[in-house]
């Protein structure tokens, strides 16, 4: 019995060891430096009180965490978020369900059109919020010219401009950003369909609705449950499209997490309670991830 | 009658989605008498390169160009230290695997704007604020997770006996890995780095807060163009145009490779 470790030993087993942390090595080093250590210090952050400015920074102890439930600010942008993640999460998901659909067929050429849906997904964002702010400028915007002419808006309004309307214009714009990745995603879990299952259901009888309601979307189940999940915890924190589009404006009515965070740090340069809300936000994450793992494999575990 | 519901639909959602690229394209090129215009025709009478002279003749190469160098370089890091551990977790067991892994999941996940703070702390101390290489290594933060995860992916894929033959021949780990396998991970390199280079040109969230004076990159310097008074469509469009041209060329040279790339989120949000 030796406590050497195996890595250390001379035999192949510590030499494939040697070999896969040396691998490794620039990897963990860097993971270490650019993720680990800022997660670290944006928690031990969250516990001072720091203004950038005056470079003034004192132990404020859980004292900001405590401020995040007086904020009122704070509380009305989660229920932005709240909405925004929905939304974008609900609009995304039916129009690429539809677009998976529509392109689900052997028609000549239907690869190029699939090829033509997915390019506002890798439109850079500040592109994106350009073209629509353009399309949406009150005074010469095609949109918001063609919707003032239909009486649905007030003369020189943009929708982006109008408490009432900014939140739902900026999902509706990550609609467009976002349906071309659940389009794609939908799509690929339908090839790896048994089309048997569709002649069989033929033979009996049902129609294009059957077929779509019985078949069709149990087989997609999987695929919008990875779809939420992935991009319900990158939606909740998305921060360029919001800030572009609106800046969180008019009025706070289109804020979310990300963009009132960034407020704090660049407008206010209050960088502890920054930290507070992110970190609480993170910790969120990290545990409704957990419940929904947790769930899952309850789950798996009660059907097998 | 099925079929053309089918095709008008189809029709809808396609000009719902390139609806909009064309009408940037167009409004680069109108004139200024028909850009602002209340009731715009949908087809110009007349085409003009003014917008794209007027962007030529400002600051926006040198913008470009930044955001290129950044780009490349992280893009580069990103290739070479995602797929050394890449290669690392599939192939080998080692002490620490399991924390790489899971540090690699979290990094993956991890939302840009969480480690805004953090992250600015770090760089400042570092004196790296306001510089090309502090961008780099933010931008880093986000192109190494996914280089990593897809380099992961890729090297799976590529059958283990070859390298164990290498061994034996007695070729040593770094060497078979050099000669044998990164080789046959050629797609899965082009795959990655075109994803890295698509995430780190679209990035503006760190790049905002980083870059200073000449060392903007264009998503910094364009967001900047709408605040002022003045809004200038016509170039901004121009300027919205050139960004994109990079990507979607970049997207169709490549397609036979971008579907595996982009359901592993090469891009996020």
């Amino acid at each position: 019995m030796t406590l050497r470790p195996a890595f250390l030993s001379r035999g192949l087993t510590g030499r494939q060891q040697r070999a896969g942390m040396a691998f490794a090595l620039p990897a963990a080093l860097l993971f270490a430096a650019i993720l680990a250590y800022p997660i670290f210090e944006s928690f031990r952050t969250s516990l001072y009180s720091i203004d950038l400015l005056t470079g003034d920074a004192s132990f404020a102890g859980l004292g900001n965490y405590s401020a995040l439930f007086g904020d009122a600010g704070l509380r009305s942008t989660v229920v932005n978020t709240l909405l925004w993640t929905v939304g974008s999460l609900a609009g995304q998901i039916l129009l690429g369900l539809a677009a998976a659909l529509l392109i689900d067929s052997d028609w000549k050429g239907m690869r190029w059109v699939r090829q033509i849906l997915l390019i506002p997904y890798v439109v850079p964002v500040i592109a994106t919020a350009l073209i629509w702010q353009w399309m949406l400028d009150g005074h010469y915007g095609i949109l918001s010219t063609n919707l003032q002419g239909a009486g649905l808006l007030e003369t020189g309004v943009s929708p982006l401009g109008q408490e009432s309307t900014s939140l739902w214009t900026v999902i509706l714009v990550n609609v467009w950003r976002g349906f071309p990745f659940a389009m794609l995603v939908f799509w690929a879990r339908m090839q790896s369909i048994d089309r048997e299952q569709y002649e069989a259901a033929r033979v009996d009888g049902a129609g294009a609705w059957q077929e779509f309601r019985h078949i069709t979307l149990p087989n997609l189940r999987s695929a919008v449950i990875a779809l939420l999940a992935l991009r319900g915890i990158w939606t909740l924190m998305y921060f360029e499209l919001v800030w572009l589009l609106s800046r969180g404006g008019p009025a706070g009515s289109s804020e979310v997490l990300a963009t009132y965070i960034y407020k704090i740090v660049m407008g206010e340069f209050r960088v502890g309670y920054a930290a507070a809300i992110a970190t609480a936000a993170g910790l969120l994450i990290t545990v409704i991830g957990l419940i929904a793992w947790l769930g899952t494999q309850l789950r798996r575990r009660t059907n097998g | 009658m099925a079929k053309v519901w089918r095709v008008i639909a189809l029709a809808l959602i396609v000009f719902f989605a390139v609806g909009p690229l064309l009408w940037m394209v167009l409004s680069s090129l109108r004139p200024a008498d028909q850009l602002f215009v209340s009731d715009p025709s949908l087809i110009p009478s007349g085409f003009t390169g003014e917008w794209y002279r007027e962007v030529f003749a400002s600051d926006a190469l040198q913008w470009f160009a930044n955001s290129l160098i950044v780009a490349v370089f992280a893009t580069l890091i990103s290739l070479v230290v995602g797929t050394t551990a890449g290669y690392a977790v599939t192939r080998f067991t080692f002490p620490g695997r399991r924390l790489l892994l899971i540090g690699l999941s979290v990094g993956y996940l991890f939302p840009a704007i969480l480690l805004l703070v953090p992250l600015y702390l770090v760089l400042s101390s570092l004196g790296l604020v306001g510089g090309l290489t502090g961008i780099v290594i933010a931008h880093v933060t986000i192109t190494l997770p996914l280089a990593t995860w897809l380099m992961k992916s890729f090297v799976e894929a590529v059958p283990r006996e070859l390298e164990e033959a290498a061994w034996v021949d007695g070729l040593g780990y770094f060497r078979g890995f050099l000669r044998v396998t990164l080789p046959l991970l050629r797609t899965g390199l082009a795959t990655t780095a075109m994803f890295s280079f698509i995430l780190s040109w679209d990035e503006y969230l760190f790049a905002s807060v980083i870059a200073q004076g000449d060392n903007v990159t264009a998503p910094v310097a364009m967001a900047g163009f709408v605040t002022s008074f003045d809004i200038r469509w016509g170039a901004i469009m121009a300027l919205s145009t050139l960004v994109t041209i990079p990507v979607v060329v970049l997207f169709f040279v490549l397609q036979r490779y971008y579907e595996k790339g982009l359901t592993a989120g090469g891009v996020k949000g």
